[in-house]
């Protein structure tokens, strides 16, 4: 009696360790996911020179299930998080903030291909192209909005040096109302 | 011992906090004469560009506006905006980081500019930032 009371006690102790393993699991699992679509972002917005393109092919294969057609007939936004090689902590609360804004309202565009964003270094050659464009010279947030081979344009420097750091709310609401209406 | 070396750290943080309260400076010699502000908020940890877009509204105001700064009609506030005694100024200006605004007086109200936008597209070539924030400061002095 004893010894089926031991065994019985054995299973339950072993049944809820691995209880307790598969939920460790889900935990890990979540956690790898929201690093995925951080790297997607980043993976996006690697310094470019023809991956610029190259992405946008990339995201739309990944996202196969989308009709093509559907992107096509919409706008897509730009981001650019410019830096210079030597950064302050409010260009890399910047960064960091529009990272947030992305991962937490917009990862559905990003990964249909609606949002693609780079983070590029002003001080590399490779990308001196785009920064002359955008007459960016050093930390800088360029948005823009390219429809029907129309570009429209905003720039949100001012805003994150005057909020990313100690006030994220405020940027990410500003940098949120911009991406949605260029959405749109 | 241990009472020196209280007093000792005591000390060390009073001179701390006297030499971030250094940095800031507030010119402002008759409010009854003031008809602009130029206000240049920062950090603590500045970037060189940050430092740069201090230097180059200080050159501003100092070769285009030094004789207004002298009699009061200019004021020129550049001011640590994380400095716990510089709250509410900077919460008056909407300034949690570096920002640059100009704010004209009327009739005891304030009307304020954010050029925190301009400040940092121009700042790459400070004649150009000169000139422009020259000819901003001499509009609003209208």
């Amino acid at each position: 009696m004893k010894r089926a009371t031991s065994i019985s006690v054995f299973l339950i102790g072993f049944v809820m360790l691995f209880v307790v393993a598969a939920c460790n699991n889900s935990t890990d699992k979540k956690v790898s996911d929201a690093s995925d679509s951080l790297k997607a972002s980043k993976d996006t917005t690697a310094p470019q020179k023809t991956s610029k393109d190259t992405s946008t092919v990339k995201s739309t294969q990944e996202t196969a299930t989308i009709k093509t057609t559907d992107i096509a007939d919409k706008p897509v936004v730009k981001l650019y998080n410019f830096y210079i090689t030597n950064r302050c902590a409010a260009c890399i609360a910047i960064e960091e903030a529009t990272t947030k804004t992305l991962n937490t309202y917009f990862a559905t565009e990003v990964k249909q291909g609606r949002i693609k964003r780079q983070i590029l270094n002003v001080d590399d050659d490779a990308n001196k192209t785009v920064s002359e464009k955008y007459q960016v010279f050093g930390s800088g947030l360029i948005i823009t909005r390219v429809f029907k081979g129309k570009e429209t344009t905003a720039d949100l420097t001012g805003a994150g040096f005057k909020y990313a750091k100690n006030k994220e709310e405020k940027f990410i609401e500003l940098l949120k109302k911009q991406i949605s209406d260029y959405l749109n | 011992m241990k009472k020196l070396a209280i007093l000792l750290f005591t000390i060390s943080l009073s001179f701390q906090g006297m030499a971030q309260s250094k940095g800031d400076t507030i010119i402002s010699n008759d409010t009854a004469k003031l008809k602009l502000k130029v206000l240049y908020f920062h950090v603590t940890n500045r970037c060189n560009t940050c430092r740069s877009i201090e230097a180059a509204v200080r050159k501003t105001i100092k070769e285009n506006f030094q004789s207004e700064l002298d009699s009061g009609i200019v004021a020129l506030y550049v001011i640590n905006c994380e400095l716990p005694e510089n709250k509410v100024i900077s919460q008056k200006y909407d300034a949690y980081g570096a920002t640059l605004a100009v704010t004209k007086m009327f009739g005891g109200k304030e009307a304020t500019e954010d050029l925190t936008n301009f400040a940092f597209s121009k700042i790459h070539d400070e004649d150009i930032f000169i000139n422009d924030l020259k000819i901003k400061i001499t509009e609003l002095l209208k």
